[in-house]
């Protein structure tokens, strides 16, 4: 069984990192009685971290405890690049969904979303701690950046976190779609040789289980309903996946193989794989993994349709990418070339993705109506 | 297999069975709401496959009643019912676990799942408020203690989920 570790006596960094969080509570407009008898604990599980490195050159070794025990400088870069990018994501995702608390569906949907805000700001608060406590000064710098970049003003780190929620629709994408791709950044990283972060992933990833249930059960909810036509639906599919599958970073990262020869992120499967890994194509192992994932969960969707209605499907992984070896070339969504020029594509497009028209005609025609199954919310 | 390693393999296992009918379970998840009905429970007992409740009005009120009151994790309300609604304890459960989604559905091959696992709580025909109180709050301390990977991501209470995964390792 695992004893999680709550932490109950703050450094003093972290101290004056919490009162800055309160004033990026305000600017962003969370307003902290939501939270109620919420508390944003720092958790360890010590237990699923592991005492050896796992993989790569320091395979065998016992895993790292402190910053001084970390064996170079470029290692320890690496590791406040992670945390930071992590808690970068966490708390841009409260200011990209906040507003939405406003207009939930139902008391079902405004809680759910709104334990998620917490959540995830815990996460932040979990890797704002680790850089407070571990790594000096330059921590202390970079835990302050995860209150100053803004998701609105479009200068959170990954492109997805700048992404503009402007309803329920995409909210359900965002936490099916996006939320998934960080199920598997923390299981990457649930395997580090850096323990405080390895430790710091177990009950993160809990929290998580809850996170993804909302969108795949709320997008299951929309499709059951039968509102909102499924074709338009497909639309908003053929938007978030995409951008869920760019998260993974480029082909043939090295910066993702200098992690793995650190030791310091995994592959998804990294426990479980029998395989010695690819170090050359690590982005494209747990992509291939998280692409797999989401067609199986796409088809349990899509069996909720009502009769009539078409399949909702994942679209190629080569269609409009950013990020790759297929980012800059036109694809269908099916995953043939596109035949004709950039202008046509550009038609083409619109009729895939989400157009300003479609937008208007899902916020003022469907979601006027009945547009998502009831749930009745049994919590206190 | 360790219970933790296993725990979603036990949970599809059982859940999934025939007998359990995961499909009209969900449908409940939605379809038990307020305010509740005589009708609710009756869908409650089908998918139990229970017979209808031998019930006087007065008693069936007072438990609907009681599904309104009680709080998770109390469980010392339900001593204050009267013998007859308390006499079957899988029942009374089940009202429990759709009007709330937290208390969850009590089983003997659950019960026997705890024991395994060395959490011992007396086998129980008629509802006991304090065995079953104990019942609930061990399913709960599991949730607490289990690792990541045994948390699913789908349309199913957590309590449920241990519960049904406990019954699957306890009928082993």
């Amino acid at each position: 069984m695992n004893d999680t570790e709550v932490v109950e006596k703050y450094p003093t960094n972290f101290e004056a990192w919490i009162q800055e969080f309160s004033e990026w509570q305000t600017r962003i407009g969370f307003d902290p009685s939501w939270l109620g008898d919420y508390r944003f604990d720092i958790k360890f599980d010590w237990d699923t971290a592991g005492n050896e490195i796992e993989f790569g050159d320091f395979s065998g070794m016992p895993k790292w405890e402190r910053r001084m025990q970390i064996p170079q400088q470029n290692i320890r870069d690496a590791i406040i690049n992670m945390v930071s990018v992590q808690g970068d994501t966490e708390f841009a995702s409260v200011e990209q969904q906040n507003h939405l608390l406003a207009s939930a569906p139902t008391e079902y949907d405004r809680k759910s979303a709104l334990r998620i805000m917490c959540e995830e700001q815990r996460h932040g608060w979990q890797m704002a701690y680790l850089l407070c406590t571990f790594f000096g000064e330059q921590g202390v710098r970079e835990a302050a950046k995860l209150l100053e970049r803004n998701a609105q003003e479009g200068t959170r780190i990954l492109g997805s976190f700048n992404e503009p929620i402007d309803h329920w629709l995409d909210f359900f994408m965002f936490t099916h779609f996006i939320d998934r791709d960080g199920k598997y950044q923390l299981k990457m990283l649930s395997t580090s040789s850096f323990k405080p972060l390895a430790a710091s992933m177990g009950p993160m990833l809990k929290e998580e289980s809850f996170h993804l249930g909302t969108g795949a059960n709320g997008l299951r909810r929309v499709v059951k309903q039968g509102v909102i036509p499924c074709e338009l639906i497909q639309k908003y599919v053929n938007k978030w996946v995409s951008t869920g599958l760019d998260l993974f970073g480029t082909d043939d990262s090295s910066s993702a193989q200098w992690a793995y020869v650190y030791g310091i992120k995994g592959r998804y499967d990294e426990r479980e794989s029998s395989v010695e890994a690819d170090r050359n194509h690590l982005n494209e192992a747990s992509r291939d993994l998280y692409f797999q994932e989401l067609r199986d969960e796409m088809r349990r969707i899509s069996k909720a349709r009502k009769d009539g209605e078409p399949e909702l499907f994942i679209p190629s992984d080569k269609f409009n990418r950013n990020i790759g070896k297929y980012a800059g070339n036109n694809y269908t969504v099916e995953g043939e070339e596109f035949g004709g020029g950039d202008e046509q594509y550009q038609e083409y497009l619109s009729t895939v993705l989400p157009t300003d028209e479609d937008e208007h005609k899902l916020v003022n025609e469907y979601m006027e109506q009945e547009w998502i199954q009831y749930r009745e919310w049994k919590g206190k | 297999m360790p219970f933790f390693d296993g725990l979603i393999d036990y949970f599809n296992s059982y859940h999934h069975s025939k007998n359990q009918d995961a499909e009209s379970y969900e449908e409940l998840l939605y379809l038990v709401r307020r305010p509740y009905t005589p009708e609710m429970l009756d869908m409650i007992d089908e998918w139990m496959g229970k017979e209808k409740r031998d019930w006087r009005e007065e008693t069936q009120r007072e438990v609907l009643l009681s599904l309104y009151a009680i709080r998770y994790p109390d469980t010392l309300l339900i001593e204050s019912l009267t013998e007859n609604a308390k006499s079957d304890i899988e029942r009374l459960s089940a009202y429990l676990h759709f009007t709330h989604h937290t208390y969850s559905i009590y089983d003997e091959n659950t019960r026997k799942g705890l024991s395994k696992l060395g959490i011992e709580i007396p086998k129980m025909k008629e509802m006991n408020p304090y065995g079953y109180g104990a019942y609930v709050s061990s399913i709960e301390l599991l949730k607490d203690v289990a690792p990541f990977t045994c948390f699913l991501e789908h349309d199913v209470p957590r309590q449920r989920l241990f519960q049904a995964a406990l019954a699957a390792y306890g009928a082993e």
